[in-house]
């Protein structure tokens, strides 16, 4: 019946759309106050696929563990050029299945950029000159299960794939339970006299710590569940748990190291799908991936094993780092191992330290936002009260009270376990805490994606011009030509060029016999690097901001091709009369 | 002597003398991988009951790496895995392997009822078919396209048979930029000059090739990909295109740890190839964050806790306040260095070393007996990014490499000083710390001299160490040879030379060739693969003598029993039950390491009947780490049944099998 009911539901949504788009220049119409199912995703990139057949591209890159699809979506305009000709921008979200608004920022992303085509600008100009690479559901199979299974706010992080979490020879026998039968997982609490809580004198619902010596009145008991295998501890293996967040290949590190790592790198089905993904798309310069929850923006490296980043990719990421941090206020720019705590396996790591792609994490939304309190007051106090920002909870169950009418906390009731007899059910409920409430979601999205879009239009554009043709007599010419980028990101990072991860970009001068050829370091001094053999390629990168020159001292008359071909930004050929 | 007699002796003598290098050449007929796959075939048509072939991946080169089982399909019987030739580099593993194969239906077809058998004969097909291409190159790559220097074409630049003699070796040409000089008295060895000596270097040495791009390097891309012995995930070596872009990344390294996970009966990983772990313990010298007497908080926690976040903590001191703070009482080291993020073990445990120093004292034993030369060339232990190290430290399972032969040492004959009173290293380790000091300060001080010991050191200082016990003979005669070789180091490489004397025509001797950018340049040098294979006329007999102590290594797993059970009425209807778990076999169960990380599945004891109720003790109680040889647990449920009623008590895990014993709930009150 459900399921009948969920159908409907997609089916008006197309039809609205569909005749929303007759009535309105054919431009699809998504709206960002509630949250996706992973069904209505794939309906609406199907949409957007339908709307826009000549800007994108939805295929599938794999299956997961439950033989569902991973879908990626693609914008490229082929008129300007292929996909890898330019600079590409990968985006994915929800790698944790409970981190579910993450989708949506991709979705909106996508939706923005091409309702906005032709009409803005500046989103016309990124669409023709970038690629974008969007894989809005990387965890599959537990972001569909978020919706459909008991869960809470924390749960389904992992991917499907069973591990002896407490090494009893047993995978996954101890999972949480739905005792009540209300398809969430809530908190359950017994009443102890001995317990370190008591009810709020202020709000019943709220239990506070007793203060010592005084007497306890709850005993927290955790998450809703039994103890399936009667080995005295509750849902302590659960299905899973392996983090595709973990299993990633840089300096991978096995579980005893690494909590969720798997059996080995890319064991996991997504991960190993997004990998061999992103090593055929060499022209990808940036990546996002979206998880939720703690406003913030990590960049690596999440481990000391990942050595320090160099100073000018430091300074690549500072840079639009600082830009997201003003784009999306309240969050904070951090680094993940010196800020956070330490990961092995995470993609962002893989990212940039195998492949030398700057990436960012965005953790999306605090309950901090669940305020109720007077304009102006600052947050900085609750902030530092909790490492994740949390808003006090007397405050976040006015925020339920009087801004969602008490749909996110549940009520403690009570309940006859079968282990623990007479017990109380109740807390904050599954789509709550780590994700916004849905009035709340179209800023989300609309922030989010905005750093998604600068970051976009800092990838680097190399343009080419002629600093000038010299004559040195006995035939021979001089020929100095300069690169220059104006944007945040270099050509190539310099991890690429320090680890030889790709090939560089090449410099290439045609139509003369070449005598020598090299990189001039310093135009006033005349310091210039040759290159001893094939002088006529070069082989170098452009830096950010900045440019890079060339000399080639030549023999011959008429018209030279300089050509500039690089991996990650749009090619450049000039002539040259000499 | 006459004339004649040495128009007659001579060739004779050259004939002897040649014979054995000619022997010495490859014509051993090693089989290839398509042959080695039809070996496998012919096994399991000849034996279908007992054998299957599973494909465990297709290599990029589209080869099946096939892996044969033996022994019974569906008997709970731990599984030993075989894996032949990872690295590509070894020829006679990948036949060690097969022979084992034939042996365990054969002659010792009694080791199929004990354990399971999964062998691997050629982990690394596309690197291994390398070995028998015209001209034979060393390159132990798979079949996938890399570009190794990342310029505009991918393979472009592999070795060319400049000199047409089917052979990839090496050119030399006199530059001033050379590094090398010929070895004296030696026609094609060099070495690298040594500057503090006044050396001076005449040669450099390139592989033999052409610069086919024209970018100023020769040889630089060659076709093939990664090296699948050095693709797996514990100590993987990032940043160089040989080893892939990460651990695990091809199908064939894949393959096998997904068959390894999805086989959890596996119980011990025996590895053929170039590496050797039981001749001597594997070195415990790595260095790691996990090695550290003290640690640091995270800057974040540390504020938050009010400590100063430049102090440090020993481990204990860190556990203690973990458990405060947490509340967890089960809070651990590995918990705590996973939280500050002090990464893996890279060393051996030392708990495991001890069984492991036995088993090479049974080697060298096993080596003398079957009369094989001990004084051969040392293969390394361990190496990073291998199968063998994946297999210890991160499967958990007890895992020995083991190789065939290696070069002879060459045997250098110890100098006998004109002065009989020099007072040798030879000497001196068969003199007691005693004797040693009995010499006296002035013979001491002579004995130094003679020896070129530093003078930093003067004989106080010597015989305080000896009194001390920080110092002894032993220890004395090893740095002194230590300095030694190290004062003879800059010589040739001494692999070389030990193949030089062993078979100089595993050389080819220097020939003028006039390259087409270098000029003229000389082609020679040693002939790929000739460090690697033994005499033609060896290998069987090498593999023949060699491989039955792969069964004395399969027969040191862990054998676990219900040694004695015990119950004792405590009431009416209740019953105590003692039972005592025994672990007979030499290795523990786990391996230290392997309960580390986890693995394998441990064994399980359980009990059951009807009507229980457990009174004390859970049903199922996992056994933890018992040590070998006697290593014992008791594990006591009260329970609440029916008199006289039978209750069972079941041992069982993946990689141990099963035992059951049938308890009655009778007897009297202690």
């Amino acid at each position: 019946m459900k399921r009948v009911i969920r159908y409907a539901s997609i089916l008006a949504l197309v039809a609205l759309c569909l005749s929303v788009s007759t009535a309105f220049a054919q431009k699809p119409v998504l709206t960002f106050d509630h949250l996706y199912n992973n069904d209505q995703i794939v309906d609406a990139l199907r949409l957007l696929n339908k709307a826009y057949p000549n800007l994108t591209t939805l295929e599938s890159i794999g299956k997961t563990e439950e033989n569902r699809d991973i879908w990626l979506f693609t914008i490229n305009n082929p008129k300007t050029g292929k996909d890898t000709d330019k600079p590409g921008i990968y985006v994915d979200g929800t790698i944790h299945g409970n981190e579910v608004q993450a989708t949506e920022v991709c979705l909106y992303l996508a939706y923005y950029l091409l309702n906005s085509y032709g009409e803005i600008e500046n989103i016309t100009k990124l669409v023709d000159n970038k690629a974008f690479y969007i894989i809005p559901i990387v965890n599959v199979d537990n972001r569909a299960r978020f919706f459909t299974d008991p869960a809470d706010y924390n749960y389904r992080r992992s991917a499907v794939v069973p591990f002896d979490d407490d090494h009893d020879g047993l995978a996954d026998e101890d999972d949480i339970d739905d005792l009540d039968g209300d398809n969430e997982i809530l908190e359950m609490r017994i009443r102890d006299p001995f317990g370190e809580y008591k009810t709020n004198p202020d709000d019943p619902r709220m239990m506070i710590r007793v203060k010592p010596g005084e007497k306890g009145e709850w005993r927290r008991l955790g998450e809703e569940g039994i103890d399936n295998d009667g080995d005295g501890q509750l849902n302590e293996d659960g299905p899973g748990y392996l983090d595709m967040n973990r299993n990633y290949g840089f300096k991978w590190q096995p579980p005893y190291v690494q909590g969720g790592a798997g059996e080995y790198p890319m064991s996991a089905k997504v991960p190993h799908a997004i990998a061999n993904f992103v090593i055929t798309k060499p022209n990808i310069c940036f990546d996002f991936a979206f998880h939720n929850s703690g406003r913030l923006w990590v960049r690596g490296p999440g481990s000391k094993l990942a050595g320090m980043y160099s100073p000018q990719d430091v300074r690549v990421y500072d840079y639009l780092g600082e830009e997201a941090e003003k784009i999306t206020p309240g969050y904070r720019y951090i680094i993940g191992s010196r800020d956070m705590y330490t990961t092995h396996g995470d993609f962002d790591e893989f990212m940039y330290s195998t492949l030398g792609i700057y990436g960012f994490v965005g953790e999306l939304y605090s309950s901090i936002k669940e305020t109720y309190r007077p304009y102006g007051e600052k947050e900085e106090r609750d902030q530092q009260a909790s490492y994740w920002g949390d808003s006090p909870e007397e405050e976040r169950l006015k925020f339920n009270d009087r801004l969602m009418q008490g749909q996110m906390f549940k009520e403690w009731a009570k309940f006859n376990h079968p282990q623990f007899g007479e017990i109380e059910i109740g807390g904050w409920r599954k789509f709550t805490t780590r994700i916004p409430q849905p009035f709340m979601l179209n800023e989300l999205v609309h922030r989010n994606a905005s750093v998604v879009i600068f970051t976009a239009s800092q990838t680097p554009e190399v343009s080419l011009e002629l600093i000038d043709v010299k004559d040195l007599g006995n035939g021979l010419k001089r020929v100095r030509v300069r690169a220059t980028n104006p944007n945040a990101m270099p050509s190539l990072s310099s991890k690429i060029m320090r680890e030889n991860i790709i090939r560089k970009d090449i410099f290439k001068i045609e139509g003369v016999e070449v005598v020598s050829g090299g990189i001039i370091d310093d135009i006033p001094m005349e310091r210039i690097e040759f290159v001893e053999h094939r002088p006529w390629m070069i082989f170098t990168n452009v830096p950010s901001f900045d440019k890079r020159d060339i000399q080639w001292i030549v023999r011959g008359s008429g018209t030279a091709t300089v050509t500039y071909d690089g991996l990650k930004a749009i090619n450049q050929t000039m002539k040259i009369k000499l | 002597m006459s004339r004649v007699t040495i128009a007659v002796l001579l060739p004779l003598l050259i004939c002897l003398l040649i014979l054995p290098t000619v022997q010495a050449a490859d014509s051993y007929a090693y089989k290839t991988p398509e042959q080695i796959q039809q070996a496998l075939r012919d096994l399991v048509g000849a034996h279908k009951g007992s054998a299957q072939i599973q494909s465990l991946a297709v290599t990029p080169g589209q080869r099946d790496l096939s892996l044969l089982m033996l022994g019974n399909k569906n008997g709970d019987k731990p599984a030993i895995f075989v894996i032949a030739n990872p690295e590509a580099d070894y020829p006679i593993a990948s036949e060690a392997a097969l022979v084992l194969a034939q042996k365990l239906v054969g002659d010792w077809k009694d080791k199929l009822d004990s354990y399971r058998w999964y062998i691997l004969p050629c982990a690394n097909p596309d690197g291994y078919a390398n070995f028998f291409s015209k001209p034979a190159v060393n390159n132990f790559g798979n079949g996938k396209s890399v570009n190794n220097d990342n310029d505009d074409a991918f393979d472009e630049d592999g070795p060319d048979d400049v000199n047409g003699d089917g052979l990839i070796t090496m050119m030399r040409q006199k530059h001033p930029e050379g590094e090398w000089i010929p070895v004296p008295d030696n026609p094609v060895l060099m070495k690298r000059a040594d500057a503090e000596k006044g050396e001076v270097g005449q040669y450099r040495l390139i592989p033999e090739g052409f610069d086919n791009d024209s970018d100023g390097e020769i040889n630089e891309d060659g076709p093939g990909g990664v090296n699948i012995g050095c693709n797996f995930p514990h100590r993987f070596q990032h940043y160089q295109p040989e080893n892939g872009l990460w651990a695990a990344s091809e199908a064939e390294s894949q393959g096998i740890l997904r068959f390894a996970f999805d086989h959890p009966e596996i119980a011990m990983i025996i590895v053929l190839g170039r590496n050797n772990t039981i001749r001597e313990v594997p070195s415990s010298d790595n260095r790691s964050e996990a090695m550290k007497d003290k640690y640091r908080l995270p800057g974040w926690m540390a504020r938050n806790l009010g400590i100063d976040p430049e102090q440090e903590f020993p481990m204990k001191e860190l556990i203690e306040m973990g458990r405060e703070f947490t509340g967890n009482p089960n809070l651990d080291e590995d918990m705590i260095m996973r939280f500050l993020g002090a990464g893996a073990a890279v060393n051996p445990d030392k708990d495991d070393l001890s069984y492991w120093t036995e088993i090479t004292e049974q080697y060298k034993k096993f080596i003398e007996d079957a009369e094989l030369p001990d004084k051969r060339l040392a293969n390394p232990g361990f190496s990073s990014g291998s199968i063998a190290e994946w297999a210890y430290y991160q499967y958990g399972v007890p895992t020995f490499c083991m190789d065939f032969w290696t070069l002879p040492e060459v045997e250098k004959k110890p100098e006998e000083p004109a002065d009989s009173t020099i007072l040798t290293p030879e000497k001196l380790e068969k003199m007691s710390n005693d004797e040693f000091l009995a010499l006296g300060e002035e013979k001491i001080a002579k004995f130094m001299k003679d020896n070129d010991v530093p003078s930093h050191f003067t004989p106080q200082m010597v015989m305080q160490g000896v009194k001390g016990g920080m110092m002894t003979t032993e220890k004395m005669a090893k740095m002194i040879r230590d300095g030694k070789k190290k004062k003879e180091g800059g010589g040739a490489d001494p692999t070389e030379e030990a193949l030089y004397s062993f078979n100089p025509d595993a050389f080819v001797s220097w020939q003028k060739y006039n390259h087409p950018t270098l000029g003229e340049v000389e082609v020679g040098g040693m002939k790929p693969y000739s460090t690697v294979l033994p005499p033609a006329d060896k290998v069987d007999e090498l593999i023949s003598k060699q491989l039955p102590f792969v069964l004395t290594l399969a027969d040191k797993l862990p054998q676990l029993d219900i040694a004695k059970v015990e119950v004792e009425k405590k009431s009416s209807g209740v019953y105590k039950i003692d039972a005592w778990i025994v672990n007979n076999g030499f290795l523990p169960n786990p391996t230290h390491q392997g309960k580390r990380c986890m693995r394998p599945v441990p064994v399980v004891a359980t009990l059951q009947g009807d009507n229980l109720e457990f009174l004390e003790g859970k049903e199922r109680v996992p056994i933890r780490l018992l040590e070998g040889s006697g290593g014992t647990e008791k594990v006591t449920w009260l329970i609440g049944g029916k008199d006289g009623a039978s209750v069972s008590l079941q041992l069982a895990g993946p990689t141990f099998g099963n035992v059951v014993r049938s308890i009655a709930l009778k007897g009297g009150t202690k």
